[in-house]
């Protein structure tokens, strides 16, 4: 049996090694629809979709072509049409699901996991590996305890922000959430297993996670944490459990399917002061990151900074032929003059100031003299009152909710094409500084704009760059591929690997973290998922 | 292909928009699955972000043939992502078609 099972992975490791690396596809198109995992055959599955209809219901299995329509749609570069699944089942019950993962398991049916599947940028429903089924959690949206003492939540998987942050303002209860960008439409649960991001004091989202629920591959239900314990209060107080901390395990990964989840909530503090930092020159970046960094890691300033460029800012509620003509490049003047005119600096810096009245009256002149000293305006809701960026990050900063991020996907043509490339850094000027130097070559190479933003998370430094592009162009739309192949490969050369990826190169960014641990997680899988059932390819783990 | 974005209007109206669009509550009870939403509160939550927003192009008050909503939520169009019926529930996405067709232009709202 483990020949075979080994045969398989390899069959999909070799296509996913093969395609992901090279940008090769499977030819799928409309009239040619996507293929079956290897090794299975027709019978085998419509054995598996026959099963989940009789667990579900008819209604609630896709397998039709445009039945599967909702779950192919994608932002990533996908020029050949790779990154398709065959079909997908919406469970409504944590017995579904264990059900679904048996059925899984007999027919070898592969399973791609999706909570909300809207995070964007990174691929949505679409699976690592063609022939999977998407095992769709949305209808298990049950918000199931809200504790306004302890400032806990435990959530099913399919719960939105949307849904969380009206559940609280509903019924008065003073806590605030942090909300990734597309908050009212993705998940909370979802966004923390991708390690997501987001603006408050709360922001490093796996970081205020507190216990889950998993169903593992073979069907079992497991409870992490203090979870297991009849009787115990502390499921959603207490992260560590005993023994090996495994949360970990199942955040990136497809080690088991994460049914509820335990988030912390910030409790909504008195005061809260939104600040934006302008500042003039595209070569202050490592100015304002060495002027930031002591008061990240001395948590003065508590929230996740994000420094957005000009071109970031401006794609967001813009059209690039606004700025210069189509065709020509996204010139410095051009961009500075636009930035003017809308009250932006090339570089933008926002961030919070959470607390009482005597606590921000106390920290705002230390703040205003650091980055005064960099070169920088800092700007209050008093200067910056009616402008719609200022308007945006404010309202993230609060947990406030909003999509005005999607305006990003109009910026070129007919639009619908972005990427996120996330590498990682120490929170170093300099570092940033190489940065954007090289990726300003690399997307400049291919007739792409820098439009980017650094995160600076606590001792940390993201660089956030949104790689737009029209995927109604193919010719387009083969370039963004292949730029995004080679930010990937030469960040990764300079020691800066992705935190997280989209299904288009997760094969690619595990290659850079090396062979011993790409080995140590394969280990895993292979005793926890002998058959390969739950999501091959995510993060790069077969 | 067809465009659906429209022409960037000034930042200040998009400020105004948003404080037009009063958020619809959802009402949904602690330990159970959220119910069947009107469409003025789907349209509230999810298509209003965007649509009138400045970020999508204005829907309301255009009708807008029911069958090209529903086509066009179901499948995406250029920067729209798409939504599945585990998001937008069938008979959701039937009202809530049926009610962009017949519905008036919003005063408060923005974009092409």
């Amino acid at each position: 049996m483990s020949e075979i099972n080994m045969d398989r992975r390899g069959l999909l490791g070799a296509g996913i090694i093969g395609a992901a690396s090279l940008g090769l596809g499977t030819g799928a198109s409309a009239k040619n629809p996507a293929p079956l995992a290897p090794g299975l055959t027709k019978a085998d599955f419509s054995g598996a979709m026959k099963a989940f209809r009789g667990v579900v219901g008819a209604e609630w299995v896709f397998g039709d072509e445009d039945a599967v329509a909702p779950y192919t749609k994608t932002y990533i570069p996908d020029p050949n049409g790779y990154h398709k699944p065959v079909g997908a089942v919406c469970p409504e019950s944590v017995e579904q699901v264990q059900e679904i993962v048996r059925i899984a398991n007999t027919y070898r049916q592969p399973l791609w996991t999706v909570s909300t599947g809207k995070n964007m940028g990174y691929g949505m429903t679409a699976p690592a590996t063609p022939g999977q089924v998407v095992l769709d959690l949305k209808r298990m949206n049950r918000i199931l305890e809200v504790d306004a003492d302890l400032g806990t939540c435990l959530l099913e998987p399919g719960v939105t922000y949307q849904q969380l942050k009206d559940y609280l303002v509903e019924n008065n209860i003073p806590l605030w959430i942090d909300v990734p960008t597309v908050g009212p439409i993705a998940s909370p649960v979802g966004n923390t297993l991708d390690r997501g991001v987001g603006y408050t004091p709360y922001g490093e989202h796996f970081m205020f996670q507190c216990g889950m629920e998993v169903v593992l591959p073979d069907g079992q239900l497991m409870r992490t944490g203090m979870g297991s314990i009849k009787g115990s209060t502390a499921w959603q107080a207490f992260k560590w459990g005993y023994g090996p901390y495994v949360d970990g395990l199942f955040t990136q990964s497809n080690y088991g399917v994460v049914t509820k989840m335990g988030l912390w909530l910030m409790p909504k503090p008195p005061v809260y002061k939104p600040f934006m930092v302008r500042h003039p020159n595209m070569e202050d970046t490592p100015k304002i990151i060495e002027a930031m960094r002591p008061l990240r890691v001395s948590s003065l300033v508590a929230n996740c900074n994000l420094m957005m460029s000009a071109s970031y800012q401006l794609a967001m509620f813009k059209r690039r032929n606004e700025i210069v003509p189509d065709g020509a490049p996204l010139d410095e003047v051009s961009l500075k003059k636009a930035a003017k005119a809308n009250g932006l600096g090339m570089w933008n810096t926002y961030f919070a100031l959470y607390g009482t009245e005597q606590t921000v009256a106390a920290i705002e002149p230390i703040i205003r003299a650091q980055l005064t000293a960099s070169g920088g305006e800092v700007m209050t809701a008093a200067e910056m009152e009616g402008n719609p960026w200022f308007h945006h990050h404010s309202t993230l900063m609060e947990g406030g909710l909003n999509l005005d991020e999607i305006g990003l996907l109009r910026w070129r043509g007919a639009g619908g094409g972005l990427a996120w490339f996330a590498p990682v850094a120490a929170a170093r000027g300099i570092e940033a500084e190489r940065q954007t130097a090289l990726a300003k070559e690399i997307v400049e190479k291919y007739g792409f704009d820098y439009t980017a933003a650094y995160a600076i998370g606590w001792r940390d430094l993201h660089h956030i760059l949104a790689l737009l592009f029209d995927k109604s162009d193919a010719e387009e739309h083969r370039k963004a591929d292949a730029c995004y192949r080679e930010l990937v490969t030469r960040f990764g050369a300079q020691g800066w690997a992705s935190y997280r990826t989209g299904v288009n190169s997760m094969e690619l960014v595990a290659q850079q973290y090396g062979s011993v641990n790409r080995e140590f997680n394969a280990k895993i899988k292979h005793a926890l998922d002998p058959n390969g059932i739950l999501a091959p390819g995510k993060s790069g783990i077969m | 292909m067809k465009r659906i974005f429209g022409p960037i209007l000034a930042p200040t109206l998009a400020v105004a928009a948003m404080a037009c669009a009063a958020p619809l509550l959802a009402s949904q009870k602690l330990g159970e699955t959220q119910e069947l939403r009107a469409p003025e509160a789907v349209y509230a939550k999810t298509c209003g972000y965007c649509h009138g927003r400045n970020v999508g192009p204005i829907i309301l008050g255009r009708a807008i043939p029911a069958d090209t909503v529903k086509y066009i939520v179901r499948h995406g169009q250029n920067g729209m992502p798409a939504f599945r019926p585990t998001e937008v529930k069938p008979s959701e996405l039937d009202a809530l078609a049926l009610w962009i067709e017949k519905s008036t232009a919003r005063s408060g709202e923005h974009g092409q």
